[in-house]
């Protein structure tokens, strides 16, 4: 097993003709995606990579069993596209649109927790169970970092996630699903909120989460493991650690403000509750070794 | 995108929240117009985007005309080159309050905060006496309901013609809020005057980088940029920070570009500007590069580990702008991904000598910054 994805969800791509997604759902599919329809307004009737087009996700799910939607829109057309799924009724959805307005995401959050869906992003790579399937861009074939094992990872960033997830592998595991929740301030969907599944999933052995600077994410994981809701062990590496305050470092979400967020602080609450910070990423495989966490 | 002080209450004065009289100068020959017209006593405002100005000396409360001369000479002097002073009347002042508006990622609603103690540092308060701040989410949905604003103006005990006022300015903050897509509209502080009027004795406004397209009012003009490398990158769409250390980064992504920013702080380095290379800009290596010149840098570091970014593409472009820009600093570079081995012959055919390790070529590029050898 796997969560969040593996080759049974059935996938709808919003935006599907355009230059990103048609490559990335033909790569989606490489990697063994099953990708049933994709939708963009004013195509219907074509079809990209034997997969058909329609007009409205509406249209598509008429035709189509849906489980998941994922969006290869502009910024400015998320918040729509996501409401567009979130109609037809589909309870999955990633969106890795780096530029969403903050007042978007404060809506597509709302609006998706109040009917029990997920939305993964924005400004992530999407998420990934290795050698099963992927929602998102990600460059499947690169084994150094994508390659099938017991370790559940969660990110907010996309370059350091390769540098942090090679190491893990470098030590001798591998990864069941990868799962960026991106870089901005109001994430779709939480840190702690995937603990559950991860929880749950009796193919993952431990956790990585790979944080930063900024937010309350880290913290809520480490309530999350004070009362009991997850048990499994967890390792984490949080960048900024040496960032000057009130510097935004890259990612929107990356500042201290209001007095919260700086990786101190984040440190401080994940080790009380008996969690491993990572100094460096080298150190990720180490820690897990040191949990006892099996390598399979 | 950070509003100055005099932008933030040009737009509380359009929705009817109080400010006091005040007159923009950018230039010392128009102080006695606009003393004219403000009077004396009054307060010599600095306009920078920092915060703490009070304590720095930029925020000036001057009795007579020849003080107010004074110091705005002394301001327009200042090595912040500071272009703009606020000069505005000296309300006279009873009480001051905080007052905010911002989002709560968590439980995805607004946030209305309020405290009876104004003019402090929030986030001292915050931590020190929590208790005296005052939360109120607000679901965007339905916007700051007309009950919410009067419930918590009346919380705070003042009389009926205050807290009327009150309300008022709460409900115009939100309209800001949302009407300025802000990550965070901010009144602080909050004056009551001896005449009992509401006045905001300072402005902020953020307006959410992603949301400046649909925000054409304000727009970044050089002046606004701390130095000429940042305005270059802006202009190019690279994110760019300058600091004051020696290492340039110019990598790739937000994620490792911070991580390298703390791998030289721990082997004892220090960083000249953090610039990003990944993404949308791996092609742009040339640019990149000539942004890291215009800092006074002792050493270039690269570091990447792009998958959509090419190895192959960034390291022939770092080749391509050394043979271009004949940098007069040495250049490490860990560039790794998709295609790494073509990018590995890239770079030795053109004399580098291509690291692997990121935790390794930030020790290069620390003892090179130090002197050492390449």
């Amino acid at each position: 097993m796997s969560i969040f994805i593996d080759r049974s969800t059935k996938v709808l791509v919003q935006g599907i003709t355009g230059k990103e997604g048609s490559f990335w759902t033909k790569h989606m599919m490489d990697l063994g995606t099953n990708v049933v329809c994709g939708v963009t307004p004013g195509k219907e009737g074509q079809e990209v990579e034997g997969v058909p087009v329609y007009h409205s996700v509406k249209e598509a799910s008429l035709h189509h069993d849906v489980d998941a939607s994922m969006l290869f829109v502009p910024p400015k057309f998320t918040k729509d596209a996501v409401f567009e799924a979130l109609d037809a009724g589909i309870k999955k959805i990633v969106t890795i649109g780096d530029g969403i307005p903050l007042h978007d995401m404060v809506a597509i959050r709302q609006a998706s927790k109040e009917q029990g869906a997920m939305v993964v992003g924005g400004n992530t790579s999407g998420v990934i169970s290795p050698a099963l399937a992927m929602m998102g861009s990600f460059p499947h074939w690169i084994e150094r970092v994508y390659k099938k094992g017991n370790i559940g990872v969660m990110t907010r960033s996309g370059s350091l996630t390769n540098e942090v997830t090679a190491m893990v592998v470098k030590a001798g595991y591998g990864v069941s699903t990868l799962i960026g929740v991106g870089g901005d301030p109001v994430p779709g969907t939480r840190f702690a909120e995937f603990l559950e599944l991860y929880e749950q999933d009796e193919e993952t052995d431990a956790v990585v989460i790979i944080g930063e600077l900024g937010g309350t994410m880290e913290e809520e994981v480490a309530e999350a493991i004070k009362e009991g809701r997850f048990t499994k062990p967890l390792v984490a590496f949080l960048g900024g650690r040496t960032a000057p305050k009130g510097q935004k470092m890259g990612h929107a979400g990356a500042i201290v403000s209001g007095g919260k967020g700086s990786v101190e602080d984040k440190i401080q609450a994940l080790t009380s509750a008996g969690a491993l910070v990572a100094d460096r990423p080298r150190l990720v495989g180490t820690l897990l070794e040191e949990l006892g966490v099996e390598k399979k | 995108m950070k509003l100055y002080e005099y932008q933030a209450k040009e737009v509380f004065e359009e929705v009817g929240i109080t400010i006091p009289k005040s007159k923009l100068i950018e230039r010392i020959e128009d102080l006695d117009d606009a003393l004219k017209e403000v009077g004396t006593p009054c307060v010599v405002k600095s306009q920078v985007l920092s915060g703490g100005r009070g304590k720095a000396g930029l925020v000036v409360f001057t009795k007579t005309a020849k003080e107010a001369t004074e110091e705005a000479s002394r301001l327009f002097e200042h090595e912040l080159k500071i272009k703009q002073l606020l000069i505005e009347e000296a309300v006279s002042i009873k009480e001051e309050l905080y007052v905010s508006i911002t989002v709560d990622p968590a439980s995805a609603k607004a946030l209305l905060i309020v405290s009876k103690e104004g003019g402090v540092d929030i986030e001292i308060l915050a931590s020190e006496s929590p208790e005296k701040i005052i939360k109120e989410p607000i679901d965007m949905r339905y916007g700051l309901m007309p009950y919410q604003a009067s419930r918590l103006a009346y919380k705070l005990g003042y009389d009926a013609g205050i807290s009327k006022s009150l309300k008022k300015i709460f409900l115009k903050l939100y309209h800001v809020f949302v009407q300025y897509d802000a990550e965070l509209v901010e009144i602080n502080p909050l004056f009551i005057t001896e005449a009992n009027e509401v006045v905001a004795g300072d402005g902020k406004l953020m307006i959410d980088d992603n949301s400046m397209h649909r925000q054409p009012r304000f727009e970044k003009g050089q002046s606004d940029y701390k130095s000429d490398a940042e305005y270059e990158a802006a202009k190019e769409g690279i994110p760019f920070i300058e600091f004051d250390g020696d290492i340039g980064l110019m990598c790739a992504g937000a994620g490792l570009t911070t991580t390298v920013y703390d791998l030289i702080h721990y082997e004892g380095g220090s960083v000249a500007n953090y610039l990003e290379f990944g993404g949308p800009n791996y092609k742009k290596a040339l640019e990149s590069m000539q942004i890291c010149l215009i800092v006074p840098s002792k050493v270039i570091l690269v570091v990447t580990f792009g998958t959509i970014a090419r190895a192959d593409v960034m390291a022939r472009g770092i080749v391509d702008a050394i043979k271009e820009l004949q940098p007069d600093r040495p250049i490490v570079t860990c560039i790794r991904g998709t295609n790494e081995q073509e990018a590995v012959s890239i770079l030795k055919e053109a004399g580098l000598e291509p690291i692997f390790d990121t935790e390794e070529a930030v020790r290069k590029a620390v003892e090179l910054a130090k002197g050492g050898r390449l």
